[in-house]
């Protein structure tokens, strides 16, 4: 997957709205592979409903987004299994870890699915994010910083040619932030990929392309 | 798959799955108790004597008191065969043909010498079932073979040979004794040697082979043979109703208790079919309980469902774990009540010797196939239901 296109798109609940100042809603955009891009938002202007948009898992949207010019409200279930394991990563504002499971399974039951990283490589990351005393804790009982980077590491574990990752940082102090800016841009760099990073505030410290105002 | 499993367990109601279980095992205990004991049982109703063919009746006309005064003949005319011909019932008819000569047997037992007086009869070859070498006579044989009813033997043994301090005669040492028989007719007398190759229980004359039989009425008869008086007709079912309505319609006799089986055997075919029923219904509700018990477990793991499905896997992997549980616990339904199934079958089977009925107690396999038929439709209706819950859920 190479493009990602936004046409016109507007969440629903933006529909009555009289008029609408956005880099991103209600214009032509497009999401180039290999691109860094910023996306600064307040908090109610949509970054997490254009995440879920974008992963396929809500469509309360008007206009048309497009996979490589292929409206994407045409795939099946199937296509967007392929997608979520070989074409996009996302880091969800919410993590979606699995509470019950420790640090390390979460990790490996993204991992599993692809096998696309050896168990030392995951393990020198959760060395490099300093957790990896807490490789094997439920993750319940886990910091939400903690919790991030452990959600990172996980996204990390899959081919991808987009990665998307909803306000990353927001419980993380600096340096943790600038070391998983650099993992980040590491892989990013390795897979060609394009990166895609919402923030309300802080922002990872990377090299945007661009910046954009939601 | 391991962590998936540690995953959705969470929530799984072990009461829901073990009522479930305790249901499903009665319902299959009961539909293939009832299935393999139908099957074991029907025999008995329908037993028949190895020699004749299965399923055949045998029918006459009514004598009744003002038909003898009038003279009214009781015999079969060729109309009345082949209307019974027609009946979709039948599979074939064969008239009695019976001697129209005088016969005489005599048996010596320990010097002591027996004669009476009696009669033959014959039906179509094709209605016997016995080995071709064995029943046969071609003019100019000495030896006739003979099948009598086995109430004759039982006469003699428990009446007879006791009252006169005889020896008792089995059916293996009868098959070896010959019968004196002396045919008279025609001006003629002739000696023959009877021999005994079977005995029926059903069959309430004397029977001796067709080629016999013609050959002897030619040889000996007086006088203008007579039509059959009495019928065998092959049935394709005993149990049909349109057998007995026919009969009656035509004011005919059924001769033996084929008929009276039949009906013993239809009350055990509803039987079974409501105690089968009993055991599906319950069994359909057991599998109710299973995916009503699931689907709550789906709906309290939802949110653990839609992060799998979020991060790549597929419905069918995250379906997997409940589908593999649900089939694991058919088989152990599967497992456990075909093991049932034997015990009760062993009871019932001693049981049944003791009243000297006794059952085929070969391999059970119609219940074991029945029971694998429906585990097999009970596991694929378990695996879609949970697959397409699972589809509608995100």
């Amino acid at each position: 997957m190479n493009t990602i296109t936004l046409q016109q798109t507007l969440p629903q609940a933006f529909a009555g709205r009289d008029s609408i100042v956005s880099d991103v809603w209600h214009r032509h955009i497009e999401l180039q592979r290999g691109q860094s891009i910023l996306i600064e938002a307040s908090s109610g202007s949509g970054k997490s409903s254009l995440c879920s948009y974008i992963y396929g898992y809500r469509d309360d949207y008007q206009g048309i987004i497009g996979f490589d010019g292929k409206n994407i409200r045409s795939l099946g279930m199937n296509e967007w299994t392929e997608i979520r394991k070989k074409s996009i990563s996302m880091l969800f504002q919410e993590l979606r870890l699995f509470a019950e499971l420790t640090a390390w399974e979460n990790v490996q039951i993204k991992n599993s699915l692809t096998g696309f990283k050896s168990k030392n490589e995951i393990k020198e990351w959760f060395e490099r994010l300093d957790i990896a005393d807490k490789m094997q804790s439920p993750v319940g009982r886990m910091s939400f910083g903690q919790q991030q980077r452990v959600a990172l590491i996980r996204a990390l574990c899959q081919p991808f040619d987009f990665i998307f990752l909803d306000e990353p940082t927001s419980h993380l102090d600096d340096t943790n932030a600038d070391i998983m800016a650099s993992l980040l841009q590491e892989e990013a760099t390795r897979q060609e990929a394009g990166v895609i990073v919402t923030s309300i505030g802080k922002h990872l410290n990377m090299d945007y392309q661009q910046i954009w105002k939601l | 798959m391991k962590l998936i499993w540690k995953l959705l367990r969470h929530h799984i109601s072990v009461a829901q799955l073990a009522g479930f279980f305790l249901a499903n095992l009665c319902g299959m205990v009961i539909v293939l108790l009832g299935i393999q004991f139908y099957n074991d049982v029907l025999p008995i109703f329908t037993q028949s004597d190895s020699f004749l063919k299965k399923d055949y009746i045998v029918v006459s006309k009514k004598v009744s008191t003002l038909g003898s005064f009038l003279g009214r003949s009781n015999q079969f005319s060729n109309v009345d065969i082949e209307e019974v011909k027609e009946q979709p019932f039948t599979e074939s008819v064969g008239p009695f043909t019976s001697s129209h000569f005088q016969v005489s047997a005599g048996l010596g037992i320990e010097g002591i010498q027996m004669s009476t007086a009696m009669f033959f009869e014959s039906v179509p070859d094709e209605f016997v079932d016995i080995e071709t070498d064995k029943w046969r006579f071609t003019p100019g044989d000495g030896t006739i073979p003979i099948i009598i009813p086995r109430n004759y033997l039982n006469l003699y043994n428990f009446g007879f040979a006791q009252s006169r301090s005889l020896p008792q005669i089995s059916e293996g040492l009868m098959g070896t004794i010959s019968l004196d028989i002396r045919i008279a007719g025609k001006g003629k007398r002739d000696n023959y040697k009877g021999r005994i190759v079977g005995f029926s229980n059903r069959l309430n004359t004397i029977l001796v082979p067709d080629a016999f039989m013609k050959w002897a009425n030619t040889q000996y008869a007086e006088g203008k043979q007579k039509g059959p008086s009495r019928l065998i007709i092959e049935v394709n079912n005993p149990t049909d109703e349109r057998i007995a309505r026919f009969f009656e319609d035509k004011g005919y006799e059924t001769e033996n208790d084929k008929l009276d089986n039949g009906k013993a055997a239809w009350f055990l075919r509803i039987i079974v079919g409501i105690v089968l029923s009993v055991g599906l219904v319950i069994s359909i509700l057991s599998l109710y309980i299973l995916m009503l018990s699931i689907f709550l477990l789906l709906q309290k793991n939802t949110y653990k469902l839609e992060n799998l499905l979020l991060i790549g896997y597929s419905t069918r992997k995250v379906a997997f774990p409940y589908q593999a549980m649900t089939v694991l616990l058919n088989g152990l339904v599967l497992v456990l009540s075909t093991a049932i199934v034997l015990l009760v079958r062993h009871v019932y089977s001693n049981l049944m010797d003791e009243m000297g009925l006794p059952i085929d107690t070969g391999a059970p396999w119609l219940a074991i196939g029945a029971g694998i038929v429906l585990f097999l439709i009970v596991s694929a209706i378990n695996t879609t239901l949970i697959y397409r819950k699972m589809k509608s859920l995100f």
